[in-house]
């Protein structure tokens, strides 16, 4: 049995995407699945998902064709597939949501017992105790979110199961704990498994097989204890290794541009640091310590409830973050597609929005030619990949639209002070964060204060001058010259883990807040 | 190999030509429409096919197009203004109203603040509030059309003469009521192309979120398209009245909504906004006044003429739907 792609072909206008790729997954292996950004991963998987239709070429799953199937006759042909996006409903239960569409009825309505024992049994399976099945799912973390998702797709016992990205959102612990649950799965089930993911250091941990996609072709496909990370990442980008990054030298000096003092947000706070000119904080915690809600609060898109926020010595506090750019101070959000993109608009578009209007665009009639000469020189600076002012967002490959996203703020004599980045390397391959990375450094070198929230140590390590480590929306620590990742892993967890036995720490609830505005 | 790879080549040169065709089609659509739906109409009665007839077009669209221009702006920012029919009787009706206190000037700069405040109630409750803007304009609807008849039980009728003059007289061989469309049209299409607020508009029906983060006056934008189509509404309230000198509370402007809606999805603005082009929605509204012009001209029945109207609604929306699942 086994899951075959056939010379797949597909192609957005005159974008061709997928340039005929070939790919087969035995049952009962897990494939590992690389490749940057913009190499026709999504695609792949939306083809053969039934999201969309290839132009030419045939996927087979056990020599049924795949081709032109929907979405359910794909999962009904033993297809599984668990995206990156979450597809999962805050309104209803966690048993609920994993018997959606295929629910357990006696006498013609939802066995609501029998659900919950089942979700529960399957939640065991998956090594999680945890989870209530009877609980909301609004109330669950996104790490927990994702193990809903898993069980779920388990549920229907596929053949196949394809996961994108899973870990992208997941700490270490649920990490490890889900690449012990894939394992067994195929182990014991015998499914074959499509691993796409970022983190290479996970795919010795986890994968038969790695195949690389680059440029819309499989580059190889070769057994995993034949492969190094090195190799892996030459592959992906052969002439972009992270290792060769420097964190940006460059003396931070002055007076503080950003004094928190005491300031709390939600659940998060009391939090107190400085950030002179030219300095790099990062922001370093788990899933729900409250990153997004402090840079939120920074960048005026939540209200602070208590504190003090100084910008340049004067005392802020920012309504909307309308009031906060006029300042100079901006955010890159976190979640691309829902927050920052503007998936229709033309590239030009997408980078120059903010600025519509203002200084240093023009007031009165927009300037097309002006409005060109600014694309260009973003997309010379980032290596903005295809350099095309006209295609729109959703075309661009995650690290190049991240790319636009950050590009926004570096629109010359928009009088920059202060840059807030939320994961800004989320879902972005390892040659766009090089690039990534250099533009951040051009910031600092001309003296334009950085904050950056990050999930990744690594990340923080290579950028911070120095680190603010939170824990369930406490500030757990302020390191100066962060050297040592395993430390900054430890004191997060550490957090977490005594905020829990205190039942007092533990009271504050890590929802996301929801801004109607 | 290098068969291989010319034969790729050739596959792919084939789909880029297949995708460029089928943008072409899309766009290609309503012209072609309108230019065969005029053909049809020519062959059936040939008057249809004169200077004079189009000109009676244009009058007889003149309002529609008024409100339409706003309206389409306002749903590509993701927003929507069911009340417009009944705006358009409640503006009027002051008109007629407010003739004899107030003299033109007055009633008219009387009539234009209505429309504007009408709009602007609007926009507060559903930009500023938060409510959903299909429940709030649905509620404004009833309301606004029950004032208008409150306030004029009976249609009013017998306006100054100097006032009528905006509905018959012409300027270099055009009605006025046409110049005052073209100077509407001509505003949009400016105010969407060249001005900054142009993208920030479309950025609302895009992506909210977005568009708030990264510092647009969300909020304002809102109120302010809101308040430009009760404005615009207004306008077009004095032009059918002065047109058709009475002002008859329970029947102006009755399913006007849904005319315009229907003319904005055939003129390719999606439901749920977020682009849109201004000149389309003028071929929409053209195609829709060219339809009810022809089907008079063959002496078709008004039952249905109407009936015809909301086959065109569900064909755009259809056309709506084909369009999201290939774009």
């Amino acid at each position: 049995m086994r899951l075959e792609v056939k010379d797949l072909r597909k192609s957005y206008g005159s974008v061709a995407v997928l340039k005929g790729v070939d790919l087969q997954v035995e049952a009962g292996k897990v494939l590992a699945f690389l490749g940057a950004n913009g190499a026709g991963k999504s695609t792949l998987l939306n083809c053969i998902s039934g999201a969309q239709d290839a132009d030419k070429g045939d996927i087979l799953a056990g020599g049924a064709s795949l081709r032109d199937a929907t979405p359910r006759q794909v999962q009904n042909l033993g297809v599984a597939i668990i995206y990156q996006h979450f597809q999962v409903f805050e309104g209803l239960t966690v048993a609920e949501n994993i018997f959606l569409g295929h629910e357990i009825k006696r006498g013609g309505r939802v066995d609501r017992r029998a659900q919950n024992g089942k979700a529960r049994e399957l939640l065991a399976r998956l090594g999680v105790s945890g989870i209530n099945p009877r609980a909301e799912l609004g109330t669950l973390g996104v790490g927990e979110r994702k193990v809903v998702e898993i069980a779920r797709a388990l549920r229907l016992k596929p053949r196949f199961l394809i996961l994108d990205e899973p870990t992208a959102s997941l700490s270490d612990k649920e990490a490890k704990a889900l690449h012990a649950v894939i394992r067994q799965a195929v182990a014991k089930d015998g499914i074959g498994v499509i691993y796409v993911t970022h983190f290479l250091d996970e795919i010795h941990k986890v994968a038969d097989q790695v195949t690389i996609l680059r440029d819309g072709r499989i580059l190889w496909t070769r057994p995993v204890e034949e492969v190094t990370i090195a190799d892996m990442t030459d592959a992906i980008s052969p002439d972009a290794l992270l290792k060769g990054i420097e964190r940006p030298g460059f003396t931070p000096s002055g007076p503080a541009v950003l004094k928190m003092d005491g300031l709390s947000t939600g659940f998060v706070g009391p939090v107190s640091a400085e950030l002179r000119a030219g300095e790099v904080l990062g922001i370093y915690g788990l899933m729900g310590a409250g990153r997004t809600e402090l840079l939120e609060c920074l960048s005026g898109a939540a209200p602070k409830s208590s504190g003090r926020i100084e910008l340049d010595g004067q005392d802020v506090s920012f309504a909307a973050p309308r009031e906060a750019l006029s300042q100079g101070v901006a955010l890159v959000a976190s979640d691309r597609k829902e927050q920052s993109l503007f998936a229709s608009f033309a590239a030009v578009e997408n980078l120059l929005v903010p600025h519509f209007g203002r200084s240093p665009m023009p007031r009165l009639l927009r300037d097309f030619r002006r409005e060109g000469r600014e694309f260009e020189r973003a997309a010379r600076r980032l290596n903005i990949q295809p350099p095309n002012p006209r295609l729109q967002g959703q075309r661009f490959s995650g690290g190049n639209a991240q790319k636009i996203m950050v590009g926004r703020w570096l629109v010359e004599g928009t009088g920059l002070k202060l840059l807030l980045l939320d994961e800004p390397t989320q879902g972005v391959d390892i040659g766009a964060r090089h690039e990534l990375y250099e533009a951040l450094a051009d910031v600092k070198r001309k003296g334009t204060a950085v904050a950056v929230a990050s999930s990744d140590a690594t990340e923080i390590c290579l950028l911070a001058d120095k680190v603010l480590v939170l824990g369930r929306g406490r500030q757990v620590a302020l390191i100066d010259n962060p050297q040592d990742e395993e430390m900054l892993i430890e004191l997060a967890h550490r957090a977490e883990h005594s905020a829990q036995q205190d039942p007092a720490a533990a009271e504050p609830e890590a929802k996301e807040m929801e801004l109607t505005q | 190999m290098t068969d291989t790879g010319l034969t790729r080549a050739a596959a792919a040169a084939d789909e880029k030509a297949e995708r460029d065709w089928f943008e072409i089609a899309v766009a290609a659509a309503l012209p072609a429409a309108i230019a065969l739906l005029a053909l049809f109409f020519y062959v059936k009665a040939p008057v249809f096919m004169t200077a004079n007839n189009w000109i009676a077009i244009s009058v007889q669209v003149s309002a529609l197009m008024t409100i339409s221009i706003p309206f389409a702006m306002l749903l590509m920012a993701g927003k929507i203004d069911l009340s417009v029919g009944s705006t358009l009787a409640l503006c009027g009706v002051v008109a007629g109203l407010s003739f004899e206190p107030l003299g033109i000037t007055g009633a008219v700069l009387l009539t234009l603040a209505v429309g504007t405040g009408a709009g602007l109630i609007n926009g507060v409750l559903v930009s500023s509030i938060g409510m959903s803007p299909i429940i709030v304009t649905l509620g404004t609807l009833t309301l606004i059309r029950g004032l208008a008849q409150w306030l004029a039980p009976n249609p009013i009728f017998g306006f100054p003469e100097e006032f009528l003059v905006i509905g018959y007289e012409r300027i270099f061989g055009l009605p006025v009521l046409t110049w005052i469309m073209l100077a509407v049209i001509a505003l949009g299409a400016a105010v969407m192309a060249l001005l900054p607020i142009g993208p920030q508009i479309v950025a609302l029906g895009v992506n909210r979120r977005a568009a708030f983060l990264v510092g647009l006056r969300v909020k304002a934008i809102g109120v302010g398209l809101y308040a430009a189509t009760g404005f615009f509404v207004a306008v077009a309230a004095l032009m059918s009245i002065s047109r058709i000198n009475s002002a008859p509370a329970g029947t102006l402007g009755i399913g006007v909504e849904l005319s315009v809606l229907t003319a904005v999805l055939l003129g390719g603005i999606p439901f749920t906004g977020g682009k849109g082009s201004v000149l389309r929605v003028v071929l929409g509204v053209w195609l829709l006044g060219m339809l009810s012009n022809g089907l008079i001209l063959m002496n078709v029945p008004t039952e249905l003429s109407l009936m015809t109207t909301g086959i065109v609604l569900v064909v755009a929306a259809g056309l709506d739907v084909l369009r999201a699942r290939r774009g």
